[in-house]
C-alpha cells in the first residue's frame, strides 16, 4: 500500500452568523451584508482528516462548490492543514438543491481519481439538511457513516463510532467510505504558524498557489450541466415567509409589582382554562 | 382507481422498540392522504418485530409492509438501504408521498434512497401539507406548469427567509423527513384493520459491507423533552450554570417537567446538549412552555413555537419572544421565578388538591 490515505474534505462557505454583521436581532440572516465564513460543522470534519492524515501519513484535498469569493475557505483549510484545493464554481450551479449538489460534487470527486475517505460536515448552516454527504456516497456506491465521532484506520479496515439516539455504535467497514463528521467530535486545533505563513508567500507566489489551488467548472470535471443547478434539482423554494409575521397576540404583565403581575399571570391562566391545575403536582 | 398514489411513512424501530416518530409521521401521513383522497402505506423493517406492524395499522397505516429478517436485526446503512428499494420496487404504484423521520437513521438513509431513486428530498421538515403550485422559472422550459396535490414540505430557512416551502412535483416519490416531536400521532385505534405483507429481500454481498461491532445505548440517560407535558427552559439571561437550579425548582412544582435549554446555555457548558431546543436541537409541543431568559430567536422557536401555552419571562420588553409568547411577563427573572413558583402552589391549593 502507498503511503498514507488520499482524502477529500468537502466544505462550504456559509453567512457568519455570529457576526453582528448582517444577522438581525431575531436571529435572521442578510444574505447581501453578512459576512462570510467556513461552515462550523466542516471544521470538524478537516480536523478528522487531519487527524488521520498525522496518524497514518497521506493527503487532504479540500473540495468547495460556490462562487469565486468561496475560495477563501480553501486558503484557511490550507492554513489549518489541508494539502491542496479544488474549488468548482459556474453559473449553471446556481440554485442547486441537494441532489444536483451532490451530483456536481461527485464529479469533483470522480475527476481526482482513487479517494480513500471523503469527509463532509454533518449539515450547513445554511442549507442544514445534512443530506448531500449520504447523496455523494449514493452516488459513489460506497459505504458511509454519518453522525461520526471517532475514527480509526487498521489494516485497510475502518473502525468508527457514530451517534444514535440515547447511544452510540460502532462500525467496522472497508475503504473507500464517506464520513459525515458530528459536532461532538473533536474541535479543530489552531492554526501551524508554519502553514500560514507559507499560505501568505503562496499568495504573493501565483504560480506555485496555481498547482495547489484548482478553479474549476462543469466543462472542466467534464459534468452533464442539465443535471445541475436548478435545472438538474427536483425541489425549488416555492415560497417562504416571516414566522414573526403570525404573532402579536402576547398578553404582557409588566409593572412596578412583579408579584402582582405574576398573580395576574396565573390568575388569567386559570381563567382561561390552559389546564394548568391539572399539570401541577 | 384513483389517479394518485398513496402516502407512505418508513416506520422505525431500534431493538424492536417501535420509535415513536413513527406515530408522529402516521398522523401527518393521514391528514396529508385524507387532502388527497388516498390511502397510508408504511414499511417496518427489522428482525423479530413481534405485532409492530398491528401497532402501525392502529395508529394509521391501511397496509403494511414487513421485512422481518435476521438481516435486519441492526441498523446498517446498506441493508436497510436494500431491503427498502426492494419493497419500494415491488409496488406496483410509486408512492406519492414518502415520509421518514428526521432521526439518526432517518438522516443516514432517506437522502440515498432519494439520491437512488434520482428525486427530491426535504430535511427536517417541522410542516406539511397539500397544495397547488405554479412554476414560472424560464430557466428550464419543460418544468414551467401549474401542478396540483403537491407535498408542501415546511421548513425554517435561513437564507434570506425564515421559513420555506420546498417543493418538488415534478418526480414521484416526493420525499421529507420530519423532526422528532413536529408531527402529531393519531389516537390509537385497536379496531382499525388494515392488510400487512410480507416481503423477502435479497441481498446482495456488497450490503453487508458495514458490520456493527457494539449498539451502546442508554435509554434512560436520554433526556425525553419531547414527551414531557410541562418544560421550563433556561437560557443566556440564567447568567451561568447555577441559573439552572432556578429553572429546576420551577419544574419541580409540576407532575410531569422536563428542563430545557436554549443553545446559548448548551453552548456556554451549562447543561447538556440532550436539554436543548431548537432547529438543532429537539422540537418540542408540551401543555405549557416556559422560557426564563430567552431571547426568542427563530432558531429557538421553530423547537417550540407549536406548544399549546407558552410563557416568557424576560427583562427585556423588546426581546422577540414576547412577539410569540401567549403570556409574557417582563422583569427580572431571579425576582419573578420565585414567586410564580408560590403563585402555582397557590392555585393549586385552591384548586383542591393542595
Ligand atoms: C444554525 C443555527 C442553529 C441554531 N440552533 C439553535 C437551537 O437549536 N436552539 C436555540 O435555542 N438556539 C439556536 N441557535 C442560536 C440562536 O440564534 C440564539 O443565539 C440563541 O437561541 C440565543 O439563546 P438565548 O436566548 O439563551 O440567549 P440571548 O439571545 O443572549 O438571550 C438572553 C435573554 O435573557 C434575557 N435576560 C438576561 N438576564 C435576565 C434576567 N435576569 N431576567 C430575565 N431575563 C434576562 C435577555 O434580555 C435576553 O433576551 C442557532 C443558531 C444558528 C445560527
Ligand atoms: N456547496 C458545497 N460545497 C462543498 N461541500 C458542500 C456543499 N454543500 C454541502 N457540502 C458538504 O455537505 C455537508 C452537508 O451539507 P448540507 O446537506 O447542506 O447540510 C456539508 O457539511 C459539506 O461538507
Amino acid at each position: 500500500m502507498s503511503k498514507g490515505f488520499r482524502m477529500a474534505v468537502l466544505v462550504k462557505q456559509v453567512p457568519d452568523t455570529s457576526s453582528v454583521a448582517g444577522v438581525n436581532p431575531d436571529g435572521t440572516v442578510d444574505r447581501a451584508r453578512a459576512k462570510k465564513m467556513m461552515n462550523p460543522y466542516d471544521k470538524y470534519a478537516l480536523q478528522k482528516a487531519l487527524e488521520i492524515k498525522s496518524a497514518y501519513g497521506g493527503e487532504i484535498i479540500v473540495i468547495s462548490m460556490g462562487p469565486p469569493p468561496a475560495i477563501d475557505i480553501l486558503y484557511e483549510a490550507l492554513e489549518y492543514g489541508a494539502d491542496k484545493g479544488y474549488l468548482l464554481t459556474d453559473k449553471q450551479l446556481a440554485a442547486s438543491d441537494t441532489l444536483s449538489t451532490a451530483y456536481a460534487l461527485y464529479n469533483v470527486i470522480q475527476f481526482l481519481g482513487k479517494v480513500d475517505i471523503v469527509f463532509t460536515g454533518l449539515q450547513t448552516t445554511d442549507g442544514d439538511t445534512a443530506q448531500t454527504g449520504p447523496q455523494i456516497a449514493e452516488r459513489l456506491d460506497i459505504p458511509q457513516v454519518t453522525y461520526c465521532e471517532e475514527l480509526e484506520i487498521n489494516n485497510g479496515r475502518v473502525r468508527a463510532s457514530r451517534v444514535i439516539e440515547g447511544g452510540k455504535q460502532w462500525l467496522d467497514l472497508p475503504l473507500p467510505c464517506l464520513i459525515t463528521v458530528a459536532n461532538s467530535a473533536g474541535k479543530i486545533g489552531h492554526k501551524r504558524f508554519a502553514n500560514v505563513y507559507k499560505m501568505k508567500e503562496l499568495l504573493r507566489d501565483k504560480e506555485s498557489l496555481s498547482k495547489m489551488v484548482f478553479v474549476v467548472s462543469l466543462a472542466d470535471i467534464g459534468a452533464d450541466p442539465n443535471l445541475t443547478g436548478l435545472a438538474g434539482s427536483p425541489t425549488v423554494v416555492g415560497k417562504t415567509w416571516k414566522l414573526g409575521e403570525i404573532g402579536g397576540s402576547c398578553v404582557m404583565f409588566k409593572g412596578e409589582s412583579p408579584a402582582h403581575e405574576v398573580e395576574l399571570l396565573v390568575n388569567r391562566l386559570i381563567e382561561n382554562h390552559c389546564g394548568i391545575e391539572e399539570l401541577l403536582k | 382507481m384513483n389517479q394518485i398514489a398513496d402516502v407512505l411513512v418508513i416506520a422505525e424501530q431500534i431493538q424492536t422498540d417501535l420509535q415513536s416518530i413513527s406515530l408522529e409521521l402516521l398522523g401527518a401521513a393521514r391528514q396529508l392522504a385524507g387532502k388527497l383522497g388516498v390511502g397510508v402505506q408504511a414499511i417496518i423493517m427489522g428482525h423479530n418485530i413481534g405485532d409492530i406492524p398491528q401497532t402501525l395499522i392502529h395508529s394509521g397505516a391501511d397496509e403494511v409492509f414487513v421485512v422481518d429478517q435476521p438481516e435486519l436485526a441492526e441498523y446498517t446503512t446498506l441493508t436497510y438501504r436494500r431491503a427498502l428499494i426492494t419493497v419500494l420496487e415491488s409496488l406496483p404504484r410509486t408512492p406519492h408521498i414518502i415520509l421518514c423521520g428526521a432521526t439518526t437513521i432517518g438522516r443516514d438513509l432517506a437522502p440515498r434512497i432519494a439520491a437512488y431513486f434520482k428525486t427530491g428530498m426535504t430535511a427536517d421538515c417541522t410542516e406539511l401539507d397539500i397544495g397547488d403550485y405554479e412554476h414560472k422559472s424560464k430557466v428550464d422550459p419543460s418544468k414551467i406548469g401549474i401542478y396540483h396535490n403537491c407535498l408542501y414540505s415546511i421548513r425554517p430557512s435561513f437564507g434570506e427567509s425564515l421559513k420555506a416551502r420546498i417543493i418538488g412535483p415534478w418526480r414521484n416519490p416526493q420525499m421529507a423527513t420530519a423532526r422528532s416531536g413536529a408531527m402529531e400521532p393519531i389516537q390509537p385505534d385497536t379496531s382499525r384493520s388494515g392488510n400487512i405483507v410480507p416481503v423477502k429481500v435479497n441481498f446482495q454481498e456488497t450490503d453487508f459491507r458495514v458490520k456493527v461491532i457494539e449498539t451502546i445505548r442508554d435509554v434512560a440517560s436520554n433526556v425525553d423533552l419531547t414527551k414531557a407535558k410541562v418544560i421550563i427552559s433556561g437560557g443566556f439571561g440564567l447568567g451561568g450554570p447555577e441559573g439552572f437550579d432556578i429553572v429546576r425548582d420551577l419544574a419541580s412544582v409540576f407532575k410531569d417537567s422536563a428542563v430545557g435549554s436554549s443553545r446559548r446555555g448548551v453552548n456556554a457548558g451549562w447543561i447538556s446538549y440532550s436539554h436543548q431546543v431548537g432547529q438543532t436541537g429537539k422540537t418540542v409541543r408540551p401543555e405549557l412552555y416556559i422560557a426564563l431568559g430567552i431571547s426568542g430567536a427563530i432558531q429557538h422557536r421553530v423547537g417550540m413555537g407549536k406548544s399549546k401555552t407558552i410563557i416568557a419571562i424576560n427583562k427585556d420588553e423588546s426581546a422577540p419572544i414576547f412577539q410569540y409568547a401567549h403570556y409574557g411577563i417582563v422583569g427580572d427573572l431571579f425576582v419573578v421565578v420565585p414567586l410564580l413558583k408560590e403563585q402555582f402552589k397557590k392555585a393549586l391549593a385552591s384548586a383542591g388538591r393542595g
